[in-house]
This record gives structure tokens, C-alpha cells and sequence, in this order.
């Protein structure tokens, strides 16, 4: 739904006083106005960590206990020259959220977030909110909502529910072609999540006209997009969902909802240079959607207030009584959009700044006018610091099916009767094999044809009709996106230039969505607003800019071969920089999965062992659930820098996302209020960060040896809870999904390399030392001690290739989870954790003594360093991990293996 | 032709457009004055809106994902 774009620099040098450089760089583009949608000219490296952090939502009646929708996302980027005219760009994207957010909105008199209540010695205590779909409220005959005082009240409130946390992921592509005054790219990509799936592509045009000072874009893009959502089987049972029962799959533990959807747009943009300090760019879009169109968890409250109830409760003679039910929401299976925007840009002489003003205007045939107004200044303050404080005012007129709840003057059931008002009864075992049955006035029962019959040989029942949905609006939503508000927003960003093409960015957003700030008012009431802020930080290397510095500075490639080859990409610390000055960027990934037996010791176990042997802690003394696969996936950045010729110190910040599932055990009966079987558990955000030195101990040809000291802080969390099921808190997510270790630790290390001719070897001590008994959660994660080596070929002066072994110990995790206390069942409990007495289906992943072990590995790598070229001086690497031995401590998945991928570039 | 096309934003900003010569852009190519000083982050933004208003869409597509939360 978001866009990602490329990024434009119209000029490709440094900013110098010499206007005359300046000049020249201008002259030198291919394309000085070139917009968002076609490749720019320098190759670059980002990447990018953003946090956006929600408020929480008001509840009116009640406190909400519930953590607001926060998402951690990564980025990263590259972008390449193939040839002079050829340019390749990739991305990655991963989000991870989680939190609380509107379903549906409902009378506010229906208490549609039940308190949830605990006796506190003789006082009813209310700790927090639970959603309650489905009540009933009273309504005058005018179908007014009254409250307990029989006074008319229609306020709404939203009702929320919370979602554990998930992960999406997203690559994409673009390959572009320049000419001299023109330039093609095509792109493409995939968007994936468990429930969520898109696949597009794009084509993107430019030409420059009128000596440069004007060009014209053109772009064309399709997206397809599957989804499968699983309602949430909390709320599930008390959603109607008949009007896509054919979209619907019942799984053995979950429904499944389906759709497809399909979007085509097109734009067309024209850039003009006004004046040599002002120009403008003007745009217009037209996007095209069609077919299911709905956000699968989002609810309609529709109430439903048949006549026929009026004074049928003695509490309100006067009232009808309606029969609150929440439907899954209906949008129009088409979607016209049109978008139409200018950006004007003004330089600022006397400040040597830049006032950036755009204005968009959006309709589209759902009944929707929105307008865009957004102002940036981008101030350099010299030494490459650059400020850009920026204002945003955004307003949206409401869909024409937006609704905060209906009301329906019918019953949601009723009995059904026939022409000429008789109660029709049926089978109760068979209700659909048309026979039909009608009660006599001696209290006996017929059939349609009048015959008698034996009710003591027949189960029969009233046959229940269900509303009229033709009576319903075709199309409905509560969803707040639809709704009239306005929203104010302000930012700051800082970015700052290093020598050498490196810079950093951070980035800071407050946004305050409100009813009140419509354009011409009407908006929204104040039970919907909310704020939300973004926080960024980004890291960008300019390679063109790099590229220079290495080829100026060849003695750096020089260095690079008195080493000899790279160790094996799953080797940290294995080099350092040689010169004073120098730095390093770099990238490693780690993937690693476990999955197949589950064993104990060396050996694979039966499910009947672990079952009566792996939960001795918990309160059945007995497991329910095992892991059926674990994947963790970690991205590391690293930069490094050289002060002196002995001394390295380098910075790794973290991100990390784990997916796992379990499986009932053989042996165990599926219990649904107990058993999480629901297609898996994602967490997923910043790990923990490291920060080390490293100190040179001997360097003679062919012989290098060194130290590494290292700190890593505990910027993981590790108090990633599950949400709230079945009317119970959840507790902690098992310690292997927590994202760091949540303890201070001591990384130390130790490196040996070799080399000769074609041939390179080494070998590494290196540990972790938990400084802290437990962490903020309870436990502290088991020490670890590594041992490897390796040994590497060259088979071409730039290819080499590698084997290696390694030998890794880690202790079991010390201490447990601090006990959680909760509200399960209407009772506070002192602890709603896995294992508990409210929460008791647990599985060895829970049991702090089924993690580490002994473990032996066979690694396979490759290694370049790219001699010339684009990517001169870039070093890539992968490798292969091959468990060939597992002994765990406790019971544990064995482990399939793990694959480590890096990038390094040092200047 | 290149009078023409000059006219089209003309019409929009009833500003006329100067002859600026190649030696004379050196203040248009500063880094500031990017349609987009800070690509990176504005798609972030952009991506963020997205999942937060109806008035999404229009450009090109791109991804995102469901953004249904």
C-alpha cells in the first residue's frame, strides 16, 4: 500500500563554493529534472531502521490496557551502474508489528469493550478491556440507542483487538536504460506475509525536452494481490461472515478468508525549471482497483432492532431490543482513484536554503476528496550538516458507505412462517431436507399436506430464518481510513555528510489524526482520533563516490592481499583494518532453521518422551506442544574504523525476525481455548548491538594475529508477550522468539591468519559472557564458546573458496520468566505464563534446560573481492553450515543448518 | 514544440519560463533542491500514510502490503 521509491540526486558531486563545478556537474547529467519514478545516476548503498510507534486509543468507558500498534521496519538498498547507460537498483523491506487496533465501532451504550473485572477483597476491580461483538442494547421505536436511563445516547467507540506480533517481507527490482535525453526502467517485486501476498510490476519513461529544463514521465504498474486471512479465532464465532461464505475455508484449526485483487495505474509527470532557482513538478495518476477490496479484519457493528420486541423486556416497556452482531465488512468490488499534484521548489538565496511546497488533490469514486498540503525547508548548515523541518496538513471526506455502526429495523433471526403466518418447524437432525411441520390448534403437528404426525418419532424444532440482508446498505465499512478527519503532522530531519560518500540521517515525525481538523469540518467524533510518531535513522554509501576514493587510493587493494583471502563469510572479526583513517561498511546476514526430530542428547525422542518428561515445571508436569520448525534470520551492519594502525573499533547494531510453529504432541487431545495451532508465532525487530575494539598482536608476512574485546548492549527486547485468547492473558513468548539477550555481555575473541601463495588458513577462539545473572524478564541466556578453523584456496586472483569446521557450546538458560500476572477466566492469577495453571499447554521451548548444547559443524564458502569496476573493492562472501552433530541439552529441534551472506566495502 | 511544452506548467503556476542556460543550473543541481533531498525516508513516509489514509495509490505501484492493521 505504501511506495517505495528511488532516490533523485540532480547533482552527482560533492556541493562545493566553486559555482563552476556545480556547473559542470549540471552540464554532465543526463537528465537534471529527473523524477521519483527513474533510476539516478550515483550508485548508492542505504540502509534504513524506522520505528512507528502508535498512541493509545480511548475507550471512553473503560481503561485500555492494551499496547498500541508498533512496527519496526528495515530497509535496504542498492543501486548500481552495469554500464554507463544500464543501471540495476534492488530492495529489501522488512516490517514487524503488533499491538492493538480498532476492529469495529459499536454503541458506546452496548459497553463494547467488557471491562475486565477482578474482586479485590470486597472491591470489583476493572484492570483492563476485552471486546464483546455480540450483546444486546435498547433503542427507542425511532431506533435511537438508550442508555441505562432510557435516555437517547448514540456515541460510538471503537472496539479493539490485538494482534501478536507479524512480519512482512518485500524484495523488488528495477533495471533501467538511459539515453542521452531519455531514460526506460522496468521494475517488479513480491510482498509477502502469512496472510498477504502481492506481486507487481512497473514500467517508467522519462524525456527531457527544451535543453533539459523540462521533461516529461510516463509510468504504467500492476499489482496482484492474494489474500488469505485467518479470522481471528477469538472473534471468529461471533462474526457473521455469510456474504463471503463462499470465500471462506474451514481448516482444521482456523477459517481461511480469500480474495483476489488487482490494480492498474497510471501517471503522467512534467518537470519544468522555472528560472535558475525555482522549479516545479506537476502530476497526475489514475489507479484502477478491482475485485475484493475489503481489509478481512475489520467488522461492521450492525444492530439489529426488529419491532416486534417492543416492551418484550419488563426493564424497558418502552424499548426495543436489539440484537448486536458484527458482519464482516463490504466494500464495493471497484475502486476508481484519481490523484493530481504540483511540487514547487524555491531557493532561498540569502540562507543558501530550499522551500519545497506541494499540494496533491485525490478523489475517487467511493465518495472520497482528499487534499495534501506539505511544506519542507532543506537548510545546509556547512561541514555537510543538513536540516529539513517540514509541515503536513492532510484531510479525506468520508466513503459513502462509511458508517460507525448500522441499525437495522429487522430481527437478525427469526422463526420462520409461511403465507398464511403459520410457524414453520422442522428437523432438528435434518433442517434442510424440505419437510416442513406445522402445529395444530389441539397442540399435535402436521406436515405440508396436512397428515398427521408422530412427534415422539421426529426431533423437531422452529425453523430460524436470518435477516434480510437486501435490507442492509450493498456496501458498508467502519474501517477509520474511510472516515472524514483531518491530520496535522511535523518532522524534523538531520543528516550529516561524511568525507569518503558516507552519511547518516535521522528523522522525526509526530502525527495527530482528529476528527475536528476536516477541511470545512464534519468529521469524525473524538472517540476515533489517535497519534502516532516515526522515528528513522539511515545510512547511506555513495560506491560512485567511494569508487574514486578507492581507485585515488590504491594502496588500500594492495593491503587487502598481504592477508590473503577473506575468511568464510560466517567468520566476525576475522580482519582488520590495516591504515590509519581507514573504515569499513558492511552487511552480513544469517539464516538458520531448525526443523525434523526433536532430540535429547544426541538421539532422536519419541513424542510420548517428551510428553511425560520435558515439562516437569509446568503445572500438568506434561507437555501438549513441541516445536514443529524454528527459522531465525539476522541482519547485521558494521561499520568499523581505524584510529590507529593497531587499533580497530567497529559498531554493530542488530535486527533480527524469528518465525516458528508448533504441533500438538501424538498422544495429546487438541484443547482450542488451551493450544495455540494457529499457523505459526512471528516476532521480529532490533537485536541487541555490539561494540568492539580490536587490537593488533603480531603481523608479520604471511602470519597475523588479533584480539577482540567487545560489549553487547541489550537493545533486544525480551518481554515479547503473546496476546490475550479465549478470555485469558497469554504470558511470555518462548525464550527462542525474544530478540535479544537482554543481559549486558562480554564478547572476547581471539584470530589467527595465514597465508601462502594460493592458500590461506585461520582459526578463531571466541566466547559470550553473560555479565548479568538475569535479565529485566528473569532469566539470562547460557554462555557460549566457540572454537573453528578453517582453510581457503584461491582459484582465481579475485574467487577463492573455503572449508572450515566449528565447535560451539552453549550452557542452558539460568533463571525463567518472572511470573505474569493476569486476568484469565473473570480471576486475576498470578501468572498466565506457558505452563501455568491458567495457561498450561507448554512444549520444551518453554523449559529454559532445553536450550544449548554441544554442536559440530561443517561449513562451505565462497568469497570474492571484485578487482575492478563498478564494485571494485567489494568483498562478498557465503557460506554453508552443515550441522554433523547435535547434543542438546534437553529437548530440542535438531538443526538444518545455516546460511551466512556478507558485503563488505573498505576505504 | 519546446514553447509548448514550456506552456503546459505555465498554465498551472501563471508563472512564465526563463531561458536558463547550462552555466547557469549550478543552484538547481544543489542537493536541496532535489525534487526528493531525502528519497529514503520519504518512501518510508509515504508508506506510512498509506496504511493510515484512503488517498493512497494514484502513483505508481510499488508494494507495501496489506497494511491492514
Amino acid at each position: 500500500m505504501g511506495a517505495r521509491q528511488w532516490e533523485v540526486v540532480v547533482a552527482a558531486t560533492k556541493v562545493t563554493s566553486a559555482l563552476q563545478a556545480l556547473t559542470v556537474a549540471a552540464l554532465a547529467l543526463p537528465g537534471l529534472l529527473q523524477s521519483t519514478t527513474c533510476l539516478a545516476d550515483d550508485d548508492e548503498v542505504d540502509f534504513q531502521y524506522s520505528h512507528y510507534q502508535e498512541g493509545k486509543r480511548s475507550l471512553v468507558k473503560v481503561p485500555n490496557n492494551r499496547n498500541p500498534i508498533e512496527v519496526d521496519s528495515i530497509f535496504g538498498s542498492s543501486k548500481v551502474s552495469l554500464t554507463d547507460r544500464i543501471k540495476f537498483a534492488f530492495a529489501y523491506t522488512q516490517d514487524t508489528w503488533s499491538g492493538a487496533t480498532p476492529i469495529t465501532t459499536a454503541p458506546l451504550v452496548g459497553n463494547g469493550n467488557h471491562p475486565i473485572q477482578v474482586t479485590s477483597g470486597k472491591n470489583l476491580l476493572t484492570v483492563g478491556a476485552s471486546p464483546l461483538i455480540n450483546r444486546q442494547i435498547f433503542l427507542d421505536p425511532q431506533l435511537h440507542p438508550l442508555n441505562y436511563k432510557q435516555q437517547i445516547d448514540a456515541s460510538p467507540v471503537h472496539i479493539l483487538a490485538t494482534a501478536s506480533p507479524e512480519t512482512r517481507k518485500q524484495g523488488d527490482f528495477k533495471l533501467g536504460y538511459e539515453w542521452d535525453e531519455a531514460a526506460v526502467d522496468i521494475g517488479g517485486g513480491i510482498s509477502v506475509e502469512k496472510d498477504y501476498e502481492s506481486r507487481f510490476g512497473n514500467i517508467n519513461t522519462r524525456w527531457d525536452f527544451n535543453q533539459k529544463l523540462t521533461s516529461l514521465n510516463v509510468g504504467l504498474s500492476y499489482t496482484n494481490s492474494d489474500t488469505s486471512a485467518i479470522l481471528d479465532h477469538d472473534a471468529e464465532p461471533y462474526i457473521t461472515k455469510t456474504a463471503f461464505q463462499n470465500q471462506i475455508e474451514i481448516l482444521p484449526y482456523t477459517q481461511v478468508l480469500s480474495g483476489n485483487k488487482q490494480d492498474w495505474s497510471s501517471s503522467l509527470g512534467l518537470t519544468q525549471v522555472l528560472n535558475k532557482n525555482a522549479l516545479i513538478e506537476t502530476n497526475i495518476g489514475y489507479t484502477r482497483s478491482t475485485g475484493y477490496l475489503e481489509n478481512p479484519y475489520k467488522v461492521m457493528t450492525v444492530v439489529f432492532a426488529d419491532s416486534a420486541t417492543l416492551g418484550s423486556d419488563p426493564s424497558a416497556p418502552n424499548a426495543l431490543v436489539g440484537d448486536v452482531r458484527a458482519l464482516l465488512e463490504q466494500r464495493p468490488n471497484e475502486r476508481n482513484q484519481l490523484t493530481m499534484g504540483a511540487r514547487y521548489i524555491q531557493y532561498i538565496n540569502p540562507l543558501d536554503a530550499a522551500l519545497h511546497l506541494d499540494y496533491r488533490f485525490f478523489h475517487d469514486d467511493w465518495g472520497i476528496n482528499a487534499h495534501t498540503f506539505e511544506a519542507d525547508w532543506v537548510q545546509p548548515l556547512g561541514q555537510g550538516w543538513t536540516v529539513t523541518p517540514r509541515i503536513r496538513y492532510y484531510s479525506q471526506d468520508a466513503a459513502n458507505f462509511y458508517a460507525p455502526y448500522l441499525i437495522s429495523n429487522q430481527a437478525f433471526t427469526k422463526t420462520a412462517t409461511d403465507s398464511i403466518g403459520r410457524e414453520i418447524w422442522v428437523d432438528a437432525n435434518n433442517p434442510n431436507n424440505g419437510q416442513q411441520f406445522f402445529r395444530t390448534n389441539n397442540g399435535g403437528f402436521v406436515d405440508d399436506k396436512g397428515n398427521s404426525v408422530d412427534i415422539t418419532a421426529v426431533d423437531i424444532t422452529p425453523k430460524r430464518v436470518g435477516f434480510d440482508a437486501s435490507k442492509l446498505p450493498a456496501n458498508f465499512s467502519s474501517d477509520q481510513r474511510l472516515s472524514g478527519y483531518g491530520a496535522l503532522s511535523g518532522g524534523v530531519t538531520v543528516s550529516k555528510q561524511f568525507a569518503k560518500g558516507l552519511s547518516l540521517e535521522a528523522g522525526f515525525e509526530y502525527y495527530t489524526h482528529q476528527g475536528a481538523l476536516k477541511l470545512g469540518g464534519g468529521g469524525e467524533g473524538a472517540y476515533s482520533d489517535f497519534n502516532y510518531y516515526v522515528a528513522n535513522a539511515a545510512l547511506k554509501v555513495n560506491l560512485s563516490t567511494l569508487g574514486r576514493a578507492i581507485a585515488d587510493h590504491s594502496s588500500h587493494t594492495q593491503h587487502h592481499h598481504e592477508h590473503g583471502t577473506p575468511a568464510p563469510a560466517g567468520v566476525m572479526f576475522s580482519h582488520m583494518l590495516g591504515n590509519e583513517g581507514d573504515m569499513m561498511v558492511g552487511y552480513r546476514y544469517m539464516y538458520s532453521r531448525q526443523a525434523g526430530d526433536m532430540l535429547h542428547g544426541t538421539d532422536p525422542v519419541s513424542d510420548k518422551n517428551i510428553k511425560n518428561n520435558a515439562c516437569l515445571d509446568s503445572y500438568l508436569r506434561r507437555c501438549r506442544v513441541a516445536p514443529d520448525y524454528m527459522d531465525m534470520h539476522m541482519h547485521m551492519l558494521n561499520i568499523m574504523y581505524a584510529p590507529t594502525d593497531w587499533l580497530n573499533l567497529m559498531l554493530m547494531p542488530q535486527f533480527m525476525d524469528m518465525g516458528m510453529n508448533q504441533r500438538l504432541l501424538s498422544g495429546v487431545t487438541y484443547d482450542a481455548t488451551q493450544d495455540h495451532l494457529h499457523g505459526g508465532h512471528q516476532t521480529g525487530g532490533v537485536g541487541d548491538t555490539g561494540m568492539y575494539a580490536l587490537f593488533k598482536l603480531f603481523d608479520k608476512t604471511g602470519h597475523h594475529l588479533h584480539t577482540s574485546l567487545g560489549l553487547s548492549a541489550p537493545t533486544g527486547d525480551v518481554d515479547i508477550k503473546l496476546r490475550r485468547m479465549h478470555g485469558k492473558d497469554a504470558g511470555f513468548i518462548h525464550y527462542g522468539m525474544q530478540l535479544g539477550s537482554g543481559t549486558w555481555d562480554f564478547n572476547p575473541s581471539l584470530t589467527y591468519t595465514g597465508n601462502l601463495a594460493r592458500w590461506s588458513w585461520g582459526a578463531q577462539l571466541s566466547g559470550t559472557i553473560r555479565l548479568e545473572d538475569k535479565n529485566a524478564s528473569g532469566y539470562a541466556l547460557g554462555d557460549i564458546f566457540q572454537s573453528t578453523a578453517w582453510g581457503s584456496y584461491n582459484l582465481t586472483h579475485w574467487l577463492s573458496a573455503s572449508v572450515r569446521g566449528v565447535y560451539t557450546a552453549q550452557g542452558q538458560i539460568n533463571g525463567a520468566f518472572n511470573l505474569t500476572p493476569g486476568v484469565a477466566n473473570g480471576k486475576q492469577v498470578n501468572n498466565v505464563n506457558p505452563g501455568s495453571k491458567s495457561n498450561f499447554s507448554a512444549g520444551p521451548m518453554d523449559y529454559g534446560n532445553s536450550y544449548g548444547g554441544r554442536y559440530w559443524d561443517v561449513g562451505f564458502g565462497v568469497s570474492a573481492t571484485i578487482p575492478e569496476g563498478t564494485f571494485q573493492g567489494h568483498r562478498f562472501g557465503v557460506e554453508w553450515l552443515q550441522p554433523v552433530e547435535d547434543d542438546v541439552n534437553g529437548y530440542q529441534l535438531e538443526r538444518v543448518g545455516a546460511l551466512s551472506a556478507s558485503w563488505n566495502l573498505m576505504f | 514544440m519546446n514553447k509548448l511544452v514550456c506552456l503546459l506548467p505555465l498554465v498551472l503556476v501563471i508563472t512564465g519560463c526563463t531561458a536558463v542556460a547550462p552555466w547557469q543550473r549550478g543552484t538547481l543541481a544543489k542537493p536541496q533542491m532535489a525534487l526528493e533531498p531525502n528519497p529514503v525516508q520519504s518512501a518510508l513516509r509515504t508508506h506510512t500514510y498509506g496504511s493510515r489514509e484512503a488517498a493512497a495509490g494514484g502513483g505508481s505501484a510499488v508494494g507495501g502490503g496489506c497494511g491492514c492493521y
